[in-house]
């Protein structure tokens, strides 16, 4: 430990403990936006170096620093891997109130505000696929898979279950590199764990049947439920079970892998809200013939990620192994990848202000639910294993347009803006007389003592308006969670979920 | 909790015995010497634990205050944080971590129902405090929050050498290794080991020769086990009540003056 001997002022190192201040950094745009807190991209003054900050704000919290955050920072703190997050350090700026010299007043620190401070990352992978006319390559993908899949199979090695596995979780730089962020709903798990986990978790359109049939005791299976609808989509150019409410999300996974009995999923009649969401009749598997232009090995390992009993569904190991990422063509090297336009011309107000305008204007529209619009397949690629495309090249009569920050939670989420997401977040209504009628059932989560609210729910709507990827808008279901203080509209049969993350975001953008 | 302890902060953050017990220059100053330093972080310790019976919480929870309480003071003096204020904080940011979250509220209104027997007022504390004092102590430890334990190795190591009848006794001995800073210090499993050791002895059971095949260093295995008995030697403590509170007042009367 690098402490001064005693009486000695260690002035010129940096401390070996305690944290920095934030005007160590200069911010210079914000990149995300929750109403829980914001994202910044900054530079860190001394090194130039850029930089993500992610605030945690603290004035209104009633108790002290979010448990979404300290579950982010002991599981970061544990993680070092190249396709996780880098969580840098922890910085803390004081609070508002100051004395006659424009000091802090000491102890007012729980009033300022904390931030992490992650490695800089371009894009995310939603925000990617988006740029208009944007198409990925086959290598493209089985090279983003293969580092996703890489990712999650160290945090499950590692006992760690992200639980909110999805494009805007996942981030890509201009390397190539694409890293798992967002771990606030991140939990740790060991196989001897008795259960008793929160099934109010992952973003819907990327939930899996058993927690939605009401699983409490579940494990890394999970996660790969996610990977399988983001594998999908990838290839698909669309999202594959956008459902607007629980009911309905089964319902289309069932559309699509069939209903499920005993005999492909032993025990899920047992399950606790398998009797609610029975459907009237049996339902054949159809993922082949819905996917059937996909290629034979992309439409094998997407069978077996889209599993319905967890059991048998695959791990991230085993894809890694998959017949399809050893087929030609092969996954590319991250570095072969175009390197897109950076997302943020920080200098570029006026590019905001428009943005700004746009939304206002489409407020004053009150355009409804435009449809999900969908991305273009991706490129078949014939023999050429690495496609070097870049910017203002043509791209199959479809050039990437590098304007714009790719960034999901970058754009305008006004009703008149190029929005695939189902608006209206509040999805919590009661939908369900059955679960209303258990009460407390959603509270056997991990507070079960003290008679709270359920642990936080991860958004109504699939994916909240200002999702980012370094969790800005994680951390807000903090509100509607443990403390109970929700957001308004909850549903009266349901109500522990109101306050979700889509909900209260949509509130920033309408 | 995490896989490994070995890539773990903890195992990073493990001190030298010389470290750990030094009084922190600023209460050296006020006087305070090496012994009533001790004295004070035995008696918060029996002060986190009385205060975790109260709001029920598990053993690890406690545990985790504890090391937190310590590892606090290896970095912070004690006229600087307030250890009646540091301690019942510790205790909530460990549930927080722990996930079994205990609400600022509830710890407040416990801590006043212990003052009003204790009819100490200088435990006494509001929510603000604590959550202020959270603040403080998540930079203090730097933002480490992941604790490993013996409670764990300790299981797994009794079932190994089949002496599960000696898990009670065992179990209490790793206990009482929280009024000493060996969490700070050793490797969770040497502190389990230390305490079959002993337990073994205490019991008559013969594990030499388990001992032999686990191919630890054994020196390190009996020095902790010495450290614990020589502990139990010296402050013969009250295992309910912890050091009495006349002789831990004083001390932090001298400390905590406004000079």
């Amino acid at each position: 430990m690098a402490v001064a001997a005693p009486g000695q002022l260690n002035l010129d190192e940096a401390p070996s403990w305690g944290s920095r201040s934030v005007d160590c950094f200069e911010k210079l745009e914000q990149i995300g936006e929750g109403t829980y807190g914001q994202v910044y991209m900054a530079k860190e003054t001394g090194t130039n170096e850029i930089v993500a900050l992610k605030k945690i704000r603290m004035d209104n919290e009633r108790e002290g620093f979010p448990i979404t955050a300290i579950r982010e920072i002991k599981i970061l703190k544990k993680l070092h891997h190249q396709n996780v997050i880098k969580l840098k350090e922890i910085v803390t700026s004081p609070g508002p109130e100051r004395d006659e010299q424009g000091k802090p007043i000491d102890g007012n620190k729980y009033k300022g505000s904390i931030y992490m401070v992650f490695e800089y990352m371009d894009h995310d992978l939603t925000g990617l696929a988006d740029r208009p006319g944007m198409r990925f390559t086959v290598p493209q993908i089985k090279c983003y898979m293969r580092q996703l899949l890489t990712g999650l199979h160290y945090c499950h090695v590692n006992q760690v279950l992200h639980r909110d596995i999805k494009g805007s979780n996942l981030l890509i730089d201009n390397e190539g590199n694409l890293k798992l962020a967002d771990f606030g709903l991140a939990r740790s798990f060991s196989s001897d764990h008795n259960g008793h986990l929160t099934n109010r978790v992952i973003t819907l359109w990327y939930r899996p049947p058993e927690l939605l049939l009401g699983s409490t005791k579940y494990g890394p299976a999970v996660d790969m439920w996610s990977v399988g609808c983001i594998f999908a989509e990838l290839l698909n150019g669309k999202p594959i079970l956008p459902g607007k409410n629980e009911p309905e999300q089964l319902t289309k996974i069932f559309e699509l892998c069939g209903t499920p009995d005993d005999v492909i999923w032993p025990g899920v009649t047992k399950m606790p809200w398998y009797n609610n969401f029975k459907p009237p009749r049996p339902l054949k598997r159809r993922v082949k013939e819905f996917f059937k232009h996909f290629d034979r090995h992309a439409l094998d390992l997407l069978e077996k990620m889209l599993t319905l009993d967890p059991s048998q569904r695959i791990s991230a190991k085993d894809a890694l192994d998959a017949e399809y990422f050893w087929t030609d063509p092969l996954p590319c090297d991250p570095k072969s990848l175009p390197k897109y336009e950076a997302s943020h011309e920080f200098q570029t107000k006026k590019k905001r202000q428009q943005q700004r305008q746009a939304e206002e204007a489409a407020k004053r529209q009150k355009l409804n639910h435009p449809p999900p619009h969908s991305r273009l397949p991706p490129i078949q690629q014939s023999g050429q294993a690495h496609p070097q495309i870049r910017p203002g090249q043509g791209m199959h009569n479809a050039p990437p347009v590098a304007a714009g920050p790719s960034h999901h939670y970058a754009k305008p989420r006004g009703p008149g803006g190029p929005n695939r997401y189902p608006q209206g977040g509040n999805q919590g209504g009661g939908y369900n007389p059955n679960r209303g009628g258990q009460g407390g059932g959603y509270g056997s989560g991990p507070y079960p003592q003290q008679g709270r609210g359920p642990p936080p729910y991860p958004g109504g709507g699939p994916r909240g308006a200002g999702g980012s990827g370094y969790g800005a808008g994680g951390t807000n279901y903090q509100q509607g969670g443990p403390y109970g203080s929700s957001g308004p509209g909850r549903g009266p049969n349901y109500p522990p979920q109101g306050g979700s993350r889509n909900q209260q975001q949509y509130g920033n953008w309408q | 909790m995490a896989a490994n302890f070995w890539a773990s902060s903890h195992c990073k953050q493990l001190l030298d015995p010389e470290d750990v017990d030094q009084v922190p220059a600023a209460d050296r100053e006020r006087g305070m010497t090496l012994e009533e330093f001790r004295l004070v972080k035995i008696h918060m310790s029996f002060h986190i634990w009385r205060l975790a019976q109260q709001v029920k919480v598990r053993q690890r929870v406690i545990a985790t205050a504890v090391t937190y309480f310590r590892r606090v003071y290896t970095r912070k003096s004690m006229s600087e944080y307030d250890p009646r204020l540091v301690a019942p904080t510790c205790l909530y940011l460990a549930s927080k971590v722990e996930e079994s979250t205990v609400q600022a509220r509830l710890l407040v209104f416990y801590i006043k129902k212990m003052c009003g027997a204790g009819s100490d007022d200088k435990y006494r504390f509001e929510i603000k405090d604590i959550l202020e004092m959270e603040m403080k102590l998540l930079e203090a430890l730097d933002y480490y929050l992941v604790v490993f334990h013996p409670y764990r190795p300790l299981l797994q190591l009794l079932q190994d050498a089949g002496i599960t009848d000696l898990t009670q006794c065992a179990w209490g001995l790793v206990n009482d290794t929280y009024k000493m800073d060996l969490i700070l210090i050793y490797p969770p499993y040497m502190i389990a080991l230390a305490c079959i050791y002993i337990a073994s002895v205490l019991k008559d059971k013969d594990t030499t020769s388990w001992f032999e095949e686990l191919r630890v260093d054994m020196n390190t295995v009996k020095n902790i086990s010495m450290e614990i008995l020589d502990f139990y030697d010296t402050y013969k403590i009250d295992p309910q009540r912890g050091p009495p509170e006349d002789k831990i007042s004083p001390v932090l009367n001298k400390l905590l003056a406004k000079s």
